[in-house]
């Protein structure tokens, strides 16, 4: 019998089909071989390549935009949406529409030429891990912006396409995305009921229950989620409650690139390098207004998301938000554990 | 500049390329072509799926054979059981129940080349009919609360066999996105006393320039908010919560738009893969809902959706659905 399980936080019903589901080792996310690039606008030496960079790890204090790097942001070739200008909200007819302000920045992981974050080193990851805070303290000084994405397509089956160079990306946004928004709503609600977070309870079943747990190491715990609308889904969270990822000090930094190692390189070796995608979910910047919400501190708590591109996602889960996920968690969960990395 | 905007049913905001917008030959999408093989949905090849649940067929022709012009039969590999009950129930913090729903499948032709935009209209119209009949049927299950007709067409679009075909999920509970439609539809209702939808259509038929194609009974436009290139919405222009009541002049009607504007679609993109969707009212709840409104959502996949989007719910659409329609206008039938 399949199983339908709910998304406590956000209310979404998932199918865990049981039955007709695959065993987790018939899951296979290799990749089409990519065409060798000439080069790569990424690599060291290439630093004219980019726009001129927005800041950079340098640790031998060498000048912008020569070599030099650990890790290096630089702002889209292409962006989603612009820095400059105003964000004139108007309406047209019944529809509201405003400019498409924001920044959308490149974070190049590696001066080396390495496309899956897991072959980098914890070191290197912590310092990708690190940067990313202080982009989002940065941006969080610009009152146009209220929220900061930190996402990675790793990957063509994930959006990442043909360039092998392990990057990732964000985007600050002037408004509150819609999936942020019903993740905080709902964390709100069972705060109101239960006076406790959500995700902390659910961080204390998933180590007792142990079924759902892939990893549990120097604060941090990998499940893989109750209702997984992925086979593999994978949410790294912190013990320590907290709604803001920049809110860790440089031990979480540093522990949580090992976490993010492991994980990665746990995937890469059990399901023949797949594409993915990973989603930094954080608390949005709180600027103090009418009707501000107090409770924010105590009822959200940033985590990871990550999403193997195993599956493809068809018409029925785009038009219902109803997934069908065929694994069960807890077998995705098991086998993952016995990856060994 | 790139514009936001905000879809006023749902609220969900969208970045919409009006810089820079990508072209028909721009989207480099995987093309749908047929491999062939033994198919269970050929004639013939009754026998290889489950025995049918409804058909139109010639007379004189026994069911479960050949001679059928639409069939209806259970999914072999159903995603949820239609015996047993619902048993919902806890599991520490969190809630859960059994599988229990339908899953159907409604081959719309014999043929097993033949999209909706190569068959006669009559074709289109008993396809059309079937799924009414279906609905109503499904809905005298008091168990089920929703009803989702989806249509994957080709591989990239998720499907898993090349024969046309429509699937059919009847759900206990209305699914995340379905409710949000109906809070957002109800609200604006509460405000203005309204259908919101009934909206769209006076500010597209008015504004035209979303507009793609229009009959007596309905409209097919690039939705002001679309979230994907050249998203499509087909309307009823006549305000109706279920889809499954049309009279057979609404559905001739519908058969002619749905054709026409898949043929347009496939003139621009050759071999595209696509999805769509029947958004119509739960069932077995309220009774006629005066604030929602049914509708068909087409979705072209020309574009991967990544991490962005699935972890924001916040879409870029690389061309203006007023560009979109542009293109879909000018191409003759």
């Amino acid at each position: 019998m399949p199983e339908l399980r709910k998304d406590p936080i956000i209310g979404r019903w998932v199918i865990i089909s049981t039955e007709r589901g695959k065993r987790p080792d018939q899951f296979n996310g290799k990749q089409e071989e990519g065409v060798s690039e000439e080069t790569c606008p990424f690599c060291e030496g290439s630093e004219s390549q980019t726009p001129p960079e927005i800041s950079a790890i340098r640790p031998g204090n060498t000048a912008p935009n020569a070599p030099g790097w650990e890790v290096r942001v630089v702002p889209s070739i292409s962006p989603f949406l612009r820095i400059e200008g105003e964000l004139d909200r108007r309406g047209k007819g019944l529809y509201d529409l405003m400019n498409g302000v924001g920044a959308h920045e490149i974070i190049i992981e590696t001066n080396q030429h390495i496309a899956n974050m897991a072959d980098l080193s914890d070191e290197q990851i912590s310092k990708v891990l690190k940067c990313y805070a202080g982009r989002i303290a940065d941006l969080e000084k610009d009152k146009r912006f209220k929220y900061v994405l930190v996402f990675k397509n790793y990957g063509k089956r994930a959006g990442g396409g043909s360039l092998r160079h392990s990057r990732s990306q964000l985007i600050a946004t002037p408004v509150n995305p819609k999936r942020v928004k019903e993740e905080l709503s709902g964390s709100r609600q069972y705060f109101d009921y239960h006076e406790r977070c959500v995700f902390c309870d659910l961080i204390r079943q998933e180590i007792e229950q142990k079924e759902r747990l892939i990893l549990d190491l120097d604060g941090f715990i990998a499940i893989s989620p109750f209702a997984a609308r992925f086979p593999f889904e994978i949410w790294i969270l912190p013990k320590k409650h907290c709604a803001d990822y920049t809110c860790q000090d440089s031990e979480s930094i540093k522990y949580l690139g090992k976490v993010m190692k492991i994980v990665l390189s746990k995937l890469k070796k059990g399901l023949n390098d797949p594409s993915y995608n990973y989603v930094i979910h954080t608390a949005p910047f709180r600027r103090q207004k009418a009707g501000y919400w107090k409770t924010i501190e105590q009822d959200y708590h940033w985590h990871i998301e990550i999403i193997p591109r195993l599956t493809r996602v068809a018409g029925f889960e785009w038009g219902t938000g109803f997934y069908i996920c065929p694994l069960p968690p807890e077998d995705a969960a098991s086998f993952l554990r016995g990856v060994e990395v | 500049m790139a514009e936001l905007r905000r879809d006023p049913i749902v609220g969900r905001w969208v970045i919409v390329d009006t810089d820079h917008p990508s072209a028909p030959g721009d989207f480099k999408y995987e093309q749908n072509i047929q491999k062939g093989g033994t198919c269970p949905f050929c004639y013939g090849n009754e026998a290889m799926t489950p025995p049918e649940i409804d058909v139109f067929r010639e007379g004189g022709t026994a069911p479960n054979t050949s001679g059928w012009q639409v069939r209806v039969v259970p999914n072999k590999f159903p995603a949820l059981g239609v015996e047993g009950e619902l048993n919902r129930r806890p599991l520490g913090l969190y809630d859960m129940s059994n599988g229990i729903g339908a899953h159907e499948v409604l081959i719309e032709t014999p043929y097993h080349a033949k999209d909706i935009c190569d068959l006669l209209p009559q074709e289109v119209e008993n396809y059309l009919k079937m799924c009414c009949r279906r609905a109503v049927d499904l809905a005298k299950d008091k168990r089920f609360k929703y009803l989702m007709f989806f249509r994957n067409f080709g591989s990239a679009a998720g499907a898993s066999l090349e024969h046309p075909h429509t699937q059919i999920v009847a759900l206990p509970m209305v699914p995340k996105n379905a409710l949000e439609e109906i809070h957002g539809a109800k609200s604006y209702f509460d405000y203005r006393e309204r259908c919101i939808f009934c909206d769209i259509i006076r500010q597209e038929t008015q504004e035209k320039n979303r507009i793609i194609l229009e009959n007596k009974y309905f409209i097919s436009f690039c939705p002001f908010v679309s979230r994907f290139p050249f998203e499509i919405w087909i309307m009823p222009k006549k305000h109706s919560g279920h889809f499954c009541y049309m009279p057979p002049e609404e559905i001739a009607a519908l058969a002619v738009i749905l054709k026409d504007t898949i043929a347009k679609i496939k003139k621009v993109f050759v071999n595209l893969s696509y999805n769509y969707i029947i958004h119509s009212a739960p069932i077995n709840g309220d009774g006629e809902v005066e604030y929602y409104h049914w509708h068909i959502e087409f979705m072209p996949k020309l574009t991967q959706t990544a991490g962005f989007e699935w972890g924001t719910g916040f879409y870029i659409d690389p061309t203006s659905p007023e560009l979109a329609a542009q293109y879909l206008k000018g191409i003759k039938e």
